[in-house]
């Protein structure tokens, strides 16, 4: 076992890393518990985004700022886009069948990410933030302020999902859905509306999260695209419903997957981290399962 | 119910055989025949290669075609199975002298066994959660495996030497060491494992899987044991993808983790669904679309992201329009041409 000392730097990075599975994970959780859509292409549009960032800045020329705004609004649009053709045709299908759906949004985003960006033999690309130079020290261990704003948007975001759901007119709406979308539509909800927010509002997490992680881990099409497992992870623990369960299990996955970093003998095997805590979580919380009939059954 | 099942579909299997099962039967042994003798003769290497990997996906995509389309189990994570499957044939065919096929149906046996102790606790789960335990378990296996590495004659229970200079190829059956010969081989092994498949959809577990597919509940409440029967499937699955990677391990002489990639599986399954799931003939459909499209569009200089592309779109049109797929979609489409064009001459023969 290393000496303390070797771990510190990890829990920065890993609580960094975990604030941005935060993130992405409520945005999950909120996108399912309003249309019922598991939106596996999370990490592909952020992909995306961060690489059209890249091009503004590095390529274009164009100032940071536009950049990150060109990458959110990106992922947002896109996310949206795809809400609003598929969302109504596959609204009556079984949530499995709207996951996979979203394996096809994948699969096209990815196949025209390596088409324009692509990763064998080229140069690797980064993205840095501005925040990467602005450092100080607590204890021994340098901190820079990317990651505190990676782990200050997992907290901010998540506090503020729960309160928006809680106490606006739209998140109430949401939570309606997410109980009973015909009912909720028979007392007037306008449905589709409330579904295309849910969207945007994914879509717009998904791009921070692909900026974020394009920073701290790296930009890279393949890479990015199936960081979402690891947010994912954090929202099966949750069961895809709660949204403070999703935040501490994303913090732990983040955590354990970095501390495991300065022990050799597991440090190759730190990939794992997602989806041993996923399956440990699934197996031990369906212990008492019955089966379910109703359409809410996921 | 099941008495009631079977005894429903015994008049079926007395009849005698009609027209159009004597027509698909033909043209079946024929397209076999021909894949068999004809096909090897006027291809190159090149594609002799690419259509063994065809025949070796055919299987994988069978396999995935039987969780998805017959009893509705969608598996995320094939990819890593058909990889313990080439791990465990290659491990045995360094350390032992066995015959080929030997290898091949243990490392069958032990995928399924090792499916199988993975899919008891999973097979709590349905529906949404199942496909995404099984992306965890594939992406939990395929770092394993990138670190245990595949063996490559070095000694103890891995097989793995780092240092090792020259690596010994994985060597295949001495009575088919030649490229085509394979070729016929490893087709041989695929139509026993559709057979197999074949034979289980027929016959009372086919029954049980389309009741279980249509709703759990019902088939429960109907006195058929899902949990053994999900357990079957599963365990049928794994062996045939078992089977698929000791073919596979002999086909490329030499295995790396990098080969068997967790998003594969991903792309598997979306070839798998473009093809077709309630047809066997799907998986072949699925495989040509993995392996020999790619391989056309090397040899033609267009880079295999369009594909990748075109899988994507593909996915979407057959969950929002075509279900069954394109094995059931083209030979409908090709009907309905047939029909529209013989209209139009026989209209345009009228005076």
């Amino acid at each position: 076992m290393p000496p303390w000392v070797d771990f510190e730097p990890f829990i920065v990075s890993g609580l960094a890393l975990g604030g941005v599975y935060a993130l992405s994970g409520v945005g999950l959780v909120v996108l399912y518990r309003a249309t019922g859509v598991l939106y596996l292409a999370f990490g592909a549009v952020g992909a995306l985004g961060a690489l059209i960032a890249w091009q503004l800045t590095t390529r274009a020329g164009a100032p940071g700022w536009a950049g990150w705004l060109a990458c959110i609004a990106v992922a947002g649009v896109v996310t949206l886009g795809y809400g609003l053709l598929f969302g109504p045709a596959l609204a009556r299908r079984d949530p499995l069948i709207k996951a996979v759906a979203t394996i096809g949004l994948t699969l096209i985003l990815y196949g025209v990410m390596d088409l324009l960006w692509t990763t064998s033999g080229g140069q690797a690309r980064s993205l840095t933030l501005p925040t990467d130079n602005y450092t100080f020290t607590i204890g021994q261990i340098q901190v820079t302020w990317t990651q505190v704003i990676a782990l200050g948007a997992g907290v901010v975001l998540t506090v503020g999902t729960a309160a928006f759901l809680h106490y606006t007119k739209i998140g109430t709406a949401m939570r309606a859905m997410a109980n009973d979308r015909d009912i909720t539509a028979t007392l007037g909800v306008p449905v589709r509306k409330v579904e295309a927010a849910a969207w945007l509002g994914c879509g717009v997490l998904s791009g921070i999260a692909g900026l974020l992680l394009a920073d701290l881990v790296a930009l890279d099409a393949t890479t990015l695209t199936f960081l979402v497992i690891s947010s994912l992870a954090a929202v099966l623990v949750a069961r895809l419903r709660s949204i403070p369960v999703t935040f501490a299990a994303a913090i732990v996955v983040g955590l354990v997957h970095d501390l495991l970093t300065p022990i050799v003998a597991l440090s190759n095997y730190r990939d794992m981290t997602p989806f041993v805590i996923a399956a440990i979580g699934l197996l031990v919380l369906s212990r008492h399962q019955v089966i379910a009939t109703s359409r809410e059954e996921a | 119910m099941r008495a009631t099942l079977e005894r429903a579909a015994q008049p079926r299997t007395r009849r005698a055989i009609t027209r159009p099962q004597l027509i698909k039967g033909t043209v079946t042994a024929a397209i076999i025949l021909f894949t068999l003798f004809g096909l090897p003769e006027f291809m190159s290497l090149y594609y002799v290669d690419t259509m063994t990997q065809v025949a070796v996906y055919s299987m994988v995509a069978l396999a995935l075609g039987v969780l998805v389309g017959r009893v509705g189990l969608v598996s995320l994570g094939q990819v890593a199975v058909l990889a313990v499957g080439a791990w465990v044939a290659a491990r045995l065919l360094f350390a032992t002298t066995q015959p080929y096929l030997l290898v091949v149906l243990e490392a069958g046996l032990v995928t399924m066994l090792a499916g199988t102790l993975i899919g008891l606790p999973a097979l709590r789960l349905r529906g949404l959660y199942l496909a995404l335990i099984t992306l965890m378990l594939a992406g939990g296996i395929t770092v394993v495996l990138a670190t245990v590495n595949f063996p490559n004659g070095g000694h103890g229970f891995l097989g793995y030497n780092g240092s090792q200079v020259h690596i010994p190829p994985i060597r295949r059956p001495s009575i088919a060491a030649s490229d085509p010969a394979y070729f016929r081989y490893s087709v041989i092994i695929a139509i026993v494992m559709f057979a197999l498949v074949l034979a289980h959809i027929k016959t009372k577990p086919g029954r049980a899987w389309a009741a279980i597919r249509q709703s759990e509940p019902a088939a429960l409440a109907a006195g058929i044991n899902t949990w053994f029967y999900k357990l079957w499937a599963f365990a049928l699955a794994s062996f045939i993808t078992g089977v698929a990677g000791g073919v596979l391990a002999g086909a490329i002489h030499y295995l790396y983790s990098i080969n068997f990639p967790a998003q594969d599986s991903i792309t598997l399954l979306a070839v798998t669904l473009m093809g077709g799931v309630f047809s066997l003939w799907g998986a072949v459909v699925a495989a040509l679309l993995y392996q020999f499209l790619p391989a056309l569009l090397n040899n033609w200089g267009v880079s295999a992201d369009w594909l990748i592309i075109l899988f994507g779109v593909g996915v979407l049109q057959v969950l929002t329009t075509a279900p069954a797929g394109l094995a059931d979609q083209v030979p409908k489409d090709l009907a309905r041409l047939g029909r529209f064009l013989r209209r139009r001459l026989t209209r345009g023969s009228a005076p």
